[in-house]
């Protein structure tokens, strides 16, 4: 059972840099938690603090109701995965495995047992006699894993512990990730920056920037109803399109989005929530997949522009295209096929658009 | 005519075995490679002749060749023995000593703290002093009339009067090594620090979180990962302890009586002041040998787990 949580924590450092500001987080037992965003936006300096390798330096770190700010790692009954696997280059896989149950002194059969179940499910028995310098990217991943999992710990740490693998291996890894997290039933926080990983592995996502939270959801929170043009930018690919426009008010439940070269009706639900934005300048959002290339829609749903570029991606292709002097680029089905320079309209899925701030870059439409 | 179709088929095509550029190579570095046959691998093989002949200067028109009698006559001469046996001694305390302050000073120098680089450099200074200037160093710094030594422990009462710390047999070879281990240990250092450095950072993170202490974290992390570092530091110090011979011509010559009468300075003895260079090259060919041997017993045992 491990319930943690941030109350006011920050994180400094002795040159100055403010890492981690003002963080309030609940995460809650047996949760997969993902900390998400770019580099340097605080993510591994959380994920360190509740290891114990970093000090708090400000607010309250609690595991359950206890404050353990000052509880040195080991005693916190976590295990951590690092990026770099950071396994012990001269101990055999077996050692490493089995090094945090020698270091607390667990009777020797006990400590047996454990690694080689470990290693039976994680598949790499036949490894347990070889040295890290002898297995492959993979097979460190796992022991790396197995290192933690012996421990049964109440909390389990990854930091970027799929960004050295391959693509395909990173796919599967993450399954596996997943699998282990049902099967232990405990507390997971995992960091990364990569947000498919993030969608596909956690119960919540934070996204962070610049040591501040942006926003905390489920995948669905976070990739339907961004907060603010951050979290909008940081998922997606290609990444969500901008156009810089105005809100015209027309009645209670009807709005428009004014562009000089488009004009975009908004839905009632949506523009009952931008009544009172009459004039406001906003920055509107299109996923690039909530476009149709037919192209049939209703006017004040249609998108015309000019062709710039078509890449193929194997099950879709992206289609760029100029409009109002920027580049937009979209996610269409393969049968389409435009030349360069050609002349286009696509219908947006106005039911899917995103409206925000232009100033501030907070969403209008969701908190 | 027909044989020199063939001489000619078989001297093209050795020609031809080797392309353009590997016969460019040979050309360019023949000239080097004559320079470094003629002074150095011709006088190896040149003094490795000579052991075998009884060849003493004072005797030039009898130089009889005597197979192995220069390396049988060593087993029983009595100063040779006294001689490898000081040289054990010197090296065990220097090839010890350096290894032990060489690891504090790295472990020191690995920490983050305000002065390190210029700590860094200072430290480094005996390394850049030349043998010789370091022996005469050493040599007033030991001196029984006016030496450092003397002065610094008089004043703290250590001693009561001025001592000849070099006329003492018992403290001859520790003084010399003490010499020697000064101007050894940067070099030892910095090889050290280098294996430290090398060490990721995440792997001390990773055993914190399995719950090693400092001490675990040394034993198991830290030592480990110098293995090679120290290999090298072995290796090298035991072969420069081994034959070393500037402190022990400037500041003892051997003395007092055959207390610092080291295997370089014995083979230095029979050599240039007995003028035997018959068996003062084999001597020299036995200490190359023991060097070799040490050398791959290094390499052997602490090389194994690399």
């Amino acid at each position: 059972m491990a319930r943690i949580s941030f109350e006011n924590v920050n994180k400094n450092y002795a040159n100055g840099f403010h890492a981690v500001k003002d963080l309030n987080l609940e995460i809650h037992d047996k949760e997969f938690l993902v900390l998400l965003g770019p580099s340097g936006c605080g993510k591994s300096t959380t994920l360190n603090m509740i290891a114990g390798l970093e000090e708090v330096s400000d607010g309250a770190l609690r595991f359950d109701d206890q404050m353990v700010n000052y509880v040195p790692p080991h005693k916190r009954d976590v295990a951590m995965v690092f990026q770099s696997y950071a396994l012990y280059p001269h101990k055999t896989v077996f050692d490493n495995i089995a090094f945090g149950l020698q270091m607390r002194k667990q009777p020797k059969s006990e400590i047996e047992r454990r690694v080689r179940d470990a290693a039976r499910k994680l598949e790499i028995e036949h490894l347990l006699d070889r040295r890290p310098g002898q297995l492959s990217g993979g097979q460190r991943q796992r022991v790396a894993l197995g290192r933690a999992m012996v421990r049964d710990p109440a909390v389990f740490l990854m930091d970027e512990p799929l960004s050295n693998l391959d693509a395909a291996l990173r796919i599967s890894m993450r399954a596996e990730i997943k699998e282990l997290h049902e099967a232990m039933q405990t507390t997971f926080v995992y960091v990364t920056h990569d947000q498919a990983e993030a969608l596909t592995l956690a119960d919540r996502i934070v996204v962070m920037r610049d040591g501040e939270v942006q926003q905390i959801g489920t995948s669905d929170d976070i990739y339907e109803r961004p907060a603010n043009t951050f979290v909008a930018s940081f998922l997606g690919n290609p990444p969500i399109n901008y156009i810089d426009g105005e809100i015209e008010v027309r009645g209670e439940a009807e709005a428009v989005f004014q562009h000089p070269s488009v004009t975009l009706t908004l839905p009632p639900e949506m523009a009952r929530k931008l009544s009172g934005a009459q004039g406001r300048r906003v920055r509107l959002g299109i996923r690039a997949e909530d476009v149709d290339e037919r192209g049939d829609g209703a006017e004040g749903h249609l998108i015309h522009g000019t062709v710039n570029s078509v890449l193929p991606v194997g099950s879709d292709q992206f289609l760029g295209m100029e409009f109002g002097g920027a580049e937009l680029f979209f996610r269409v089905g393969k049968g389409m096929r435009h030349k360069n320079g050609e002349a286009i309209a696509l219908t947006v899925d106005v039911n899917r658009l995103h409206v925000f701030d232009a100033e501030t870059g907070a969403s209008l439409l969701y908190d | 005519m027909a044989n020199t179709a063939i001489h000619k088929a078989t001297r093209r095509s050795l020609l031809d075995r080797y392309g353009y550029e590997e016969r460019s190579a040979v050309l360019f570095l023949a000239p080097v490679m004559l320079v470094l046959m003629s002074v150095a691998v011709f006088p190896i093989l040149y003094s490795f002749y000579l052991s075998f002949f009884r060849m003493k200067l004072t005797r030039p028109n009898n130089q009889p060749f005597i197979w192995f009698e220069n390396y049988s006559d060593l087993l029983t001469n009595e100063l040779f023995w006294v001689s490898v046996s000081r040289t054990v001694v010197f090296t065990l305390i220097s090839v010890s000593a350096i290894a032990v302050i060489a690891l504090l000073v790295a472990l020191l120098l690995n920490q983050e703290f305000k002065g390190r680089r210029v700590l860094s450099t200072i430290i480094l200074i005996p390394w850049a002093i030349p043998y010789v200037a370091n022996a005469l160093m050493w040599k007033w710094i030991y001196d029984s009339g006016y030496g450092a030594l003397n002065g610094a422990l008089y004043q703290l009462d250590f001693i009561d009067k001025y001592m000849v710390w070099l006329g003492d047999q018992d403290k001859t070879l520790p003084l010399i090594a003490n010499a020697f281990v000064w101007k050894e240990v940067p070099l030892a250092a910095i090889l050290l620090l280098v294996s430290l450095k090398a060490i990721p950072a995440d792997l001390y993170q990773a055993a914190r979180v399995d719950g090693a202490t400092v001490w675990q974290r040394f034993i198991h992390i830290t030592l480990p990962a110098m293995k090679p570092g120290f290999m090298l530091v072995m290796i090298y110090e035991t072969m420069m302890a081994i034959r070393h011979f500037d402190l022990f011509f400037i500041l003892t010559e051997g003395g007092p009586g055959d207390a610092s009468h080291v295997l370089s300075w014995h083979i230095y003895v029979e050599t240039f002041r007995n003028l035997s260079f018959g068996s003062g090259a084999a001597m020299s060919y036995l200490l190359a040998l023991a060097t070799f041997a040490l050398s791959y017993f290094f390499i052997r045992t602490l090389g194994r787990r690399i």
